[in-house]
């Protein structure tokens, strides 16, 4: 065993008192600091028994669980379990407790004092995006949805555990909300560097959210663990490739990235130049329409020769809104944008805002086109995924072009 | 988040009534009370009362067997509380659980038993008095504060449960700081319960010579007069109105945030 070993199952199984058939037969597998494995298979399959037996929330029959070198049998539960952040689909924030009361539990318990509770639960309510003037005193039931669950991730990290063990964490909000959240988990992990064990059912957030993947069958007997990429090109038997579902090469729409892909360019306008130059560049272009930029380069509006007006003499506020995508945006977030926009293109954009391409739908097309092509052929695209994966947990952003005016 | 995130439609809820705002709908009550009792009062006024009448609605008297009630009351109330609860915390644990359905059907027994078939039996074996009334009070008066313990324990969601024990809080710590706080609506609405049978059973102690308002009604009905039958009656009535009312109002200040 190496010292880049942070979870290590060894053999272990879960026979429930009065039952036959054990619920987690001989699982083994070694979970390295830094990772994400995400455990994904059918419900009932044995995820989550196999997750809480880390934790100790569940005692294995047979077998040994190491945590950073040590049998987790030897040490004390609650300690142990202070030191392993805890995310539940359920959220289980305590209703009769304000958010930095939850927040600051677990440091409590620690023995930590008052003022660095205080501080610390600031700095994670920040660090998941609440304001802690505005959210520290309020009680669970005057969250949203989304907001619980950024809480309940809060409490998690509040003593900085090294491993973070979740389950479903993000299932019970709706897409919308679930794609932000997952987003934004991405990006704090790619500063936090936790050990993650991540349950889930929904193989979509298997493969945006895992370094790798552990697919399991009955008795949460492994049947495939891996990359995502390695496993949408190869998956290890029909009943993985079951799983992953019908158009594998689709779902790598959720691996690729918009910047991995070439995009168009459109002519630009300044908003305080005049249509006649908008009628002039749409000329040269020979296209129909033209982008208006702000003086930092930021994209404002879609204009055609059709929405000017010989009345109009300046440009401000003429046109359609557009939908902008962060480079880091994967593949699918972009189409999903294009779609909740009923439009046929995104304008791609840098860290601030400022143009710098034009993601249209026929990019894609040919992006998609290309990856079902490439993956008839071989197993070829592996180094090439493995190297945009890096890029990957940057978090993918995407909102409207409204939102940003 | 990043600048690049769209502004979260997210809603948040109003902010809760405070506690006072939840307090005023006590006030009606004591007015009420004191109403009747100066009505009953102005009215014993009206009437020639004889020797016997005398004796019984004299202030002294009427101090003596109000406080004797109250007192059997309050103790009844405070075993109740300490035997039910303490029993319905034990009963919730995981390894005692198999003895819950025995527990409920022996509190059941005693409070499906006819209170004043109890007291008689009681005194059989025990001899009559202070003591003996007690025990039937209490053992009257534990099922509906043992049963809600253990519904009000038991209807705490078993993830809050799970998510406690998942970061780390021992069992005792999940047990005071998460089941038992939110179980206390539940729990008192049981105790509340308890306290107004425990005014009406007790009027029932004066049959084995535990004293009480009961001594006013016996002796109204038994010489035929109305006045004393009335006033021990109203007493009881106001009582356990009275009691119930402060039960209310001391479930609503211990109700904890964030429920209602």
């Amino acid at each position: 065993m190496t010292d880049d070993v942070m979870i290590d199952l060894q053999q272990v199984s879960k026979i429930y008192r009065g039952q036959r058939v054990p619920a987690v037969e001989n699982v083994s597998m070694t979970i390295r600091r830094g990772e994400i494995v995400v455990l994904v298979g059918p419900s009932g399959c044995g995820k989550t028994t196999t997750m809480k037996m880390i934790n100790r929330l569940i005692e294995p029959s047979s077998g040994r669980i190491l945590l950073d070198g040590s049998d987790v049998a030897t040490l004390d539960a609650n300690a142990l379990r202070r030191r392993i952040g805890y995310v539940i689909q359920q959220v289980g924030l305590f209703p009769h407790m304000t958010v930095a009361t939850n927040v600051g539990l677990v440091p409590k318990m620690l023995g930590w004092d008052r003022r660095r509770i205080d501080e610390r639960v600031d700095e994670l309510l920040h660090l998941v995006g609440l304001d802690p003037g505005q959210f520290r005193n309020r009680l669970p039931r005057q969250l949203s949805g989304g907001q619980q669950q950024r809480v309940g991730v809060a409490r998690a990290l509040a003593a900085d555990p090294p491993v973070m063990l979740m389950d479903e964490p993000f299932g019970a909000t709706d897409p919308l909300t679930r794609d932000r959240l997952q987003n934004e988990f991405l990006r704090l992990q790619e500063k936090l560097r936790k050990t993650i064990v991540f349950v889930t059912h929904d193989f979509d957030e298997a493969i945006k959210m895992g370094t790798r993947i552990a697919v399991l069958g009955e008795r949460s007997r492994i049947r495939q663990f891996d990359t995502p990429e390695r496993l949408l090109a190869n998956p290890a038997d029909s009943t993985v490739a079951r799983f992953i579902g019908a158009g594998a090469s689709l779902k790598q729409l959720n691996l690729r990235r918009v910047a991995a892909i070439d995009w168009t360019e459109v002519p630009l306008v300044r908003v305080d130049e005049s249509p006649t130059q908008v009628l002039r560049r749409l000329d040269e272009a020979k296209q129909s329409a033209v982008l208006t930029v702000d003086g930092e380069g930021r994209p404002l509006r879609w204009v055609t020769a059709r929405a000017l007006e010989p009345s109009q003499v300046t440009l401000d506020g003429v046109g359609d809104p557009v939908t902008v995508v962060d480079p880091q945006a994967t593949l699918r977030d972009a189409l999903d944008a294009m779609l909740a926009a009923s439009s046929g293109s995104a304008v791609v954009v840098d860290d601030r805002g400022r143009y710098r391409g034009v993601l249209t739908i026929d990019d894609l097309m040919r992006a998609i086109h290309e990856m079902r092509t490439s993956q008839r052929e071989s197993d070829r695209p592996v180094a090439e995924a493995t190297h945009q994966r890096s890029a990957a947990s940057n978090g993918a952003v995407v909102s409207d072009g409204r939102g940003r005016r | 988040m990043s600048a690049t995130t769209a502004p979260a439609p997210e809603q948040t809820a109003v902010l809760p009534p405070t506690r006072w705002r939840r307090l005023r709908r006590h006030l009606a009550m004591p007015v009420v009370l004191t109403a009747v009792l100066l009505a009953t009062y102005l009215w014993v006024g009206t009437r020639d009362l004889d020797d016997i009448e005398r004796r019984s609605l004299n202030a002294d008297y009427l101090l003596r067997v109000t406080k004797q009630h109250l007192t059997l009351t309050a103790v009844t109330t405070v075993l109740v509380v300490v035997i039910a609860i303490g029993g319905g915390i034990l009963l919730t644990r995981p390894a005692l659980r198999w003895i819950t359905p025995i527990a409920t059907a022996l509190a059941n027994v005693g409070q499906a038993t006819p209170a004043i078939g109890l007291l008689v039996l009681l005194s059989i074996w025990l001899g009559i008095g202070f003591s003996t009334a007690l025990i039937g009070l209490v053992a009257y008066g534990v099922l509906p504060v043992l049963r809600n313990t253990i519904v009000g324990i038991d209807q705490v969601d078993r993830h809050l449960i799970e998510a406690g024990r998942g970061i780390g809080m021992s069992p005792l710590a999940v047990l005071v700081r998460i089941e038992l706080p939110l179980a206390v609506p539940v729990i008192l609405a049981g105790v509340r319960t308890a306290l107004v049978l425990a005014v009406g059973v007790a009027t029932l102690a004066t049959f084995i010579n535990a004293g009480g308002l009961g001594g006013l009604i016996v002796t109204g009905i038994k010489l035929q007069r109305e006045t004393v039958l009335v006033v021990g009656a109203v007493l009881t009535a106001v009582l356990a109105l009275a009691l119930d009312w402060l039960g209310g109002v001391i479930s609503d200040l211990l109700r904890p945030r964030g429920l209602d």
